[in-house]
């Protein structure tokens, strides 16, 4: 809240190297700054994203290696978004912020590869739901 | 025009419904009508209804979680009665009545009882001993609170208007598709978890946020007082869990509504995802509700045993370490599903070691009582009787986790008996310990204590005598939910269980008798310093009941256990720190938002619950005008003139001088 | 219980004098500053932290409910009940396309936020407008899919498999959708209020969100379409 920058006898002149930042936020850096990054942003990004198309449609990646190339070429992209439009970065007043990604990282990975597991092991164990239909009377 | 409506949605041939639904609808214009005949509306709605102050938010929570309690515990009543005389015999409720009647407590009992009454201390207390003067985004927690209490209405709704879902509290597919049910009862179901998910999820944000950025000068994370860590570990939780709750119930209704076959058992559809993602997200939601109250039982035992926390920052590393393994552990709740072994043993492990980050605790509360003078108020009461109960629930839990073990008593009355071993004697004994320990901060005098221990032996010894015949019964053979019973031998368990609800009910007597009393005698009784148990953290330092800014000015921390360091080196000193220069304060302006919200919210889960699709639409669109509106005001926040502020805390002061002369007159310090 | 109502603090107290250098009790709190205390010690963040800060952890929340799509898109991949697979109904020129506009909005829109930090109204509402537009687009095409899948019968009713392939893509459609329809309430609100403190940490919340929904976007054309293409 606003409200507590009037309380004055809280806040030194030296406090702002030391506060965090928002994501997405960097309100010191110039408007070119900001050009700058999304220029790099944008080749970076088309570049991956003609290689994944590319390593898709074409045969020059050895064929059974495709998908682990898309997932590593789309991983990277993701990479580079967060980088040069979301401005994370690995600075102290970005800690909070890497953190709370970092969770977000692991609560997806718990849940795809967590309910990827489970329901494959149950496939693997149990009869198919329309063969176990077919028994019933 | 009215969609799926019929008026034969009202329940006109079955008179146990009927007849409570006449009398809450007769209470309720009773309330209202008092309301206005007594010029009440003004006050209401700009004091409480239009309020972003976290402390009255965190009340009406209660209030509404209180009441709701009240309505779970009613069908409780109702299922211990109809098994234990329907031994060989009908019984007295219709098999439908029973279904829905146990399926509306579990999600009454977890939604709108549980959730609202935990989430409601966090909105009370956390800003407080953050030594803040509020939440991070005040007008959101007013959403959060309204679409929660327009989930709770909802609920309510459909005793009267349609039917409650009758698949469980957890609506399992195929059955709950609209092949097996095709009634509304579902619906009603999905979307009152829906609107009251998002409400909940929003929480989340707003405290994971409020914690972690919203600090007074010097409150660093290891001097934060123990609840603001459970409620950052429940928080984040909800942000981690909540949207999966959401996606499921989406998947869920697209399947009834439109036809798809995400959980269906034809056209590949596969019940079993909802199992695995409804429990992805229903395994944390246990720790949500409990680590608030492990935050609440941690500032019990600290303040009434006149010690600091014992292993403080093990108790950090504890809550961290469950809200983590928390979302690691959900298989447990269907190990029989057809799991191989190598995915039942690895959750049976987690399951088995997140008992130790709760070990950890149980052991650190028992050592902050070592070498204290403990004082046996009401508050520390509950805290003991939880030890007691949740350690004894939380070995039946470990038993639990050991997958062959699991496959003797899944779905048995043995399952009920620990579930409400661990809640009932993890979560609701804690939030009557935080009723009695920090409702004088909020309504400024104490609880009567004869009642208050009265209640909690009776709730004490009735939750044991109901939920013990339980253990046995699934050690026996009895599965959950049963309507009817063919088992004479059982009978003399349900009776005994069935006594065990009459003591529990002589129990919420006493606490309401202890509410009454405590209302006629609240001048004696009036907590006139503030700190009324000698407290430890922040809130302590505010008057009771605190301003509506908490805090003059933001206090200063210097040390763990702010308030008590700053308590101690007054008295020492014998004299206050001197008086601060005061400033005008900033506070958010009330809002509208989060009623209009929630009135647009009920309107359109009815509407969708009943397929009437232009009012479904209408409800939107008021919705997103509401947004823009919103966005559209130019005031944000008003100012406390100084004068104000430094009267009120003044008086504060004063009080403290005087508890302090008289400290000294007493001579009690050699 | 003493007469003080300070029982605790009093006895604290005379343990202390009786005992002044504590040689029977440890000190329950160190005195200096506790070390590796994180940040936000210094007092409550300013307000445009708390907003961004805010918005970050609900766009991790949203990301977690797609997760929770494309857990169920690779658990029902095979179940497609003699129906199509997702070989089938790929285009991969359309989802090109698609790609291209998504991106090449993710890169106006951070233009527009350079605009904003510049406070250029007109760059910044010019930017936001092609993003809005290139937006449009985007939805459009995935419209257009979804009508020309329909008339080959290939509906969300048809198997599980396409529940979660519709489910999924539409997901991401919807919320491209509902950012479009913020989109138009942010350059409404920057035409008539001109660039306020709420309204810049709105433009900061909006620029998280579009980007966001195009890192999901990512996820889909890579998994959904490139891998799923891959006969």
């Amino acid at each position: 809240m606003s409200h507590f920058e009037t309380d004055p006898h809280l806040f030194g002149g030296e406090l702002d190297h030391r506060e965090d930042h928002a994501p997405g936020d960097a309100p010191e850096e110039s408007a070119g700054h900001w050009v700058l990054n999304s220029n790099l942003g944008l080749i970076f990004s088309l570049i991956l994203t003609v290689a994944a198309f590319l390593a898709a449609r074409s045969h020059l990646i050895y064929g059974p290696a495709v998908p682990d190339a898309l997932l590593v070429l789309g991983v990277a992209q993701m990479g580079v978004h967060l980088v040069f439009f979301l401005h994370v970065t690995t600075g102290p007043d970005n800690t909070n912020n890497v953190l709370a990604l970092a969770f977000g990282i692991l609560v997806v990975f718990l849940i795809v590869v967590g309910s990827i597991w489970i329901m494959a092991n149950m496939n693997q164990n149990m009869m198919p739901m329309d063969q176990l239909m077919r028994m019933q009377p | 025009m009215f969609g799926k409506l019929r008026w034969s949605a009202i329940p006109f041939d079955q008179p146990i419904p009927l007849i409570t639904s006449v009398v809450l609808i007769l209470v309720i214009l009773g309330v209202l009508g008092l309301v206005t005949a007594k010029g009440w509306w003004p006050y209401l709605w700009r004091e409480w209804i239009t309020t972003v102050d976290h402390k009255r938010i965190g009340i009406m929570y209660c209030l509404l979680g209180s009441v709701m309690l009240v309505r779970g515990f009613a069908d409780a009543i109702m299922m211990r009665t109809q098994q234990a005389v329907a031994i060989n015999a009908p019984g007295y409720l219709p098999v439908e009545h029973y279904n829905q009647i146990f399926s509306a407590h579990g999600t009454i009992m977890i939604f709108f009882a549980a959730m609202p009454l935990v989430i409601g201390f966090m909105n009370f207390v956390t800003p407080l001993q953050l030594g803040v003067r509020d939440v991070a985004f005040p007008t959101l927690n007013s959403v959060s609170f309204w679409l929660t209490a327009s989930g709770a209405l909802l609920v309510n709704v459909s005793l009267f208007v349609g039917e409650f879902a009758r698949t469980g509290w957890l609506p399992y597919p195929p059955l709950s598709e609209a092949t097996y049910s095709p009634g509304v009862g579902v619906d009603y179901y999905l979307w009152a978890v829906q609107i009251s998910g998002i409400g909940t999820l929003m929480t989340g944000i707003n405290f994971v946020t409020t914690v972690l950025k919203m600090r007074c000068p010097g409150m660093s994370y290891f001097r934060m007082p123990m609840f603001c860590w459970t409620a950052l570990a429940s928080s984040l939780l909800i942000v981690a869990v909540f949207p999966i709750l959401t996606a499921t119930l989406a998947m869920l209704s697209l399947d009834r509504y439109f036809g798809f076959h995400f959980f269906t058992n034809t056209a590949g559809g596969n019940p079993m995802m909802f199992m695995n993602l409804i429990w992805a997200w229903g395994h944390p939601e246990v720790y949500i509700l409990v680590l608030p109250a492990f935050g609440i039982f941690s500032e019990v035992f600290s303040t009434f045993s006149g010690k600091p926390l014992f292993g403080y920052r093990s108790m950090v590393a504890a809550t961290l370490f469950i809200c983590i393994v928390a979302m690691m552990t959900w298989l447990h709740h269907f190990f029989t599903m057809g799991s191989g072994p190598a995915v039942n043993t690895a959750f049976g492990i987690s399951t088995s070691i997140i008992a130790v980050g709760t070990g950890v605790k149980i052991y650190n509360w028992i050592f902050t009582m070592y070498g204290g003078r403990v004082r046996f108020s009401v508050p520390m009461l509950w805290s003991l009787g939880f030890i007691f109960t949740f350690v004894i629930g939380g070995m039946t839990g470990v038993l639990l986790a050991v997958p062959p073990a699991d496959f003797l008593v899944h779905n048995s009355m043995f399952l009920v008996a620990h579930f409400h071993n661990v809640i009932v004697g993890g979560v609701v004994f804690a939030l009557f310990a935080g009723l009695d320990y920090w409702f004088p901060k909020a309504f400024g005098f104490r609880l009567h204590e004869g009642w208050g221990k009265a209640a909690f032996w009776f709730a004490f010894f009735g939750f044991w005598i109901t939920f013990t015949p339980l253990y046995i019964l699934g050690m026996q053979g009895m599965t959950r939910r049963l309507q009817h019973v063919n088992v004479e031998e059982w009978r003399p368990m349900l009776d005994l269980s069935l006594l065990g609800v009459g003591v529990l009910v002589v129990g919420v007597i006493c606490q309401v008798i202890m509410l009454v009393v405590s209302i006629i005698k609240r001048d004696e009784l009036r907590d006139m310093t503030g700190d009324p148990w000698d407290g430890r953290s922040l809130e302590w330092a505010t008057p009771s009941p605190p301003p509506f800014f908490n805090f003059a000015v933001m206090p200063n921390v210097e040390g763990e256990e702010a308030y008590w360091g700053i308590k101690l080196r007054a008295i020492e000193t014998q004299q206050l720190s001197p008086e601060p220069t005061y400033t005008p304060i900033e506070m958010p302006v009330n809002s509208p938002v989060g009623f209009y919200t929630a009135f647009f919210a009920t309107v359109t889960g009815f509407a969708l619950i009943w397929q009437i699709w232009w009012l479904a639409g209408l409800g939107l669109a008021a919705a997103f005008v509401g947004f823009v509106v919103f966005a559209w005001r130019d005031v944000h926040e008003f100012h406390v003139p100084v004068d104000e502020v430094a009267s009120v805390d003044r008086a504060r002061r004063a009080a403290r001088e005087a508890l302090m002369e008289r400290i000294a007159q007493q001579g009690v310090l050699p | 219980m003493s007469e003080t109502g300070l029982p605790a603090t009093v006895e604290t107290l005379r343990r202390v004098r009786e005992d002044p250098h504590r040689l029977g009790h440890r000190s329950h709190g160190s005195e200096g500053p506790v070390e590796g205390a994180g940040h936000g010690e210094t007092g409550p963040a300013s307000k445009r932290i708390i907003v961004g800060y805010g918005f970050w952890i609900f766009l991790l929340s949203d990301i977690v409910m797609f997760s929770c799509f494309f857990a169920a898109y690779a658990v029902m991949q095979g179940a497609t009940a003699g129906g199509p697979r997702a070989h089938d109904i790929v285009e991969i020129p359309r989802v090109a396309l698609q790609t291209g506009a998504l991106l090449l909005s993710s890169y106006t829109c951070g233009l527009s936020f350079a605009a904003t930090n510049a406070r250029s109204r007109l760059w910044t509402q010019v930017f936001l407008l092609i993003t809005g537009l290139l937006g449009l687009a985007f939805v459009a095409m995935e419209l257009q899919e979804f009508i020309s899948l329909a008339a080959q019968g290939i509906t969300p009713q048809r198997s599980g498999f396409l529940s979660a392939f519709f489910g999924l893509v539409g997901l991401h459609g919807l919320h491209v959708t509902v950012a479009g329809l913020w989109l138009a309430t942010m350059m409404a609100q920057v035409q008539v209020k001109g660039f306020r403190p709420e309204t810049v940490h709105r433009l900061i919340c909006f620029n998280l969100f579009w980007h966001a929904l195009d890192i999901v976007w990512i996820a889909i054309f890579t998994i959904v379409y490139l891998i799923g293409g891959i006969s």
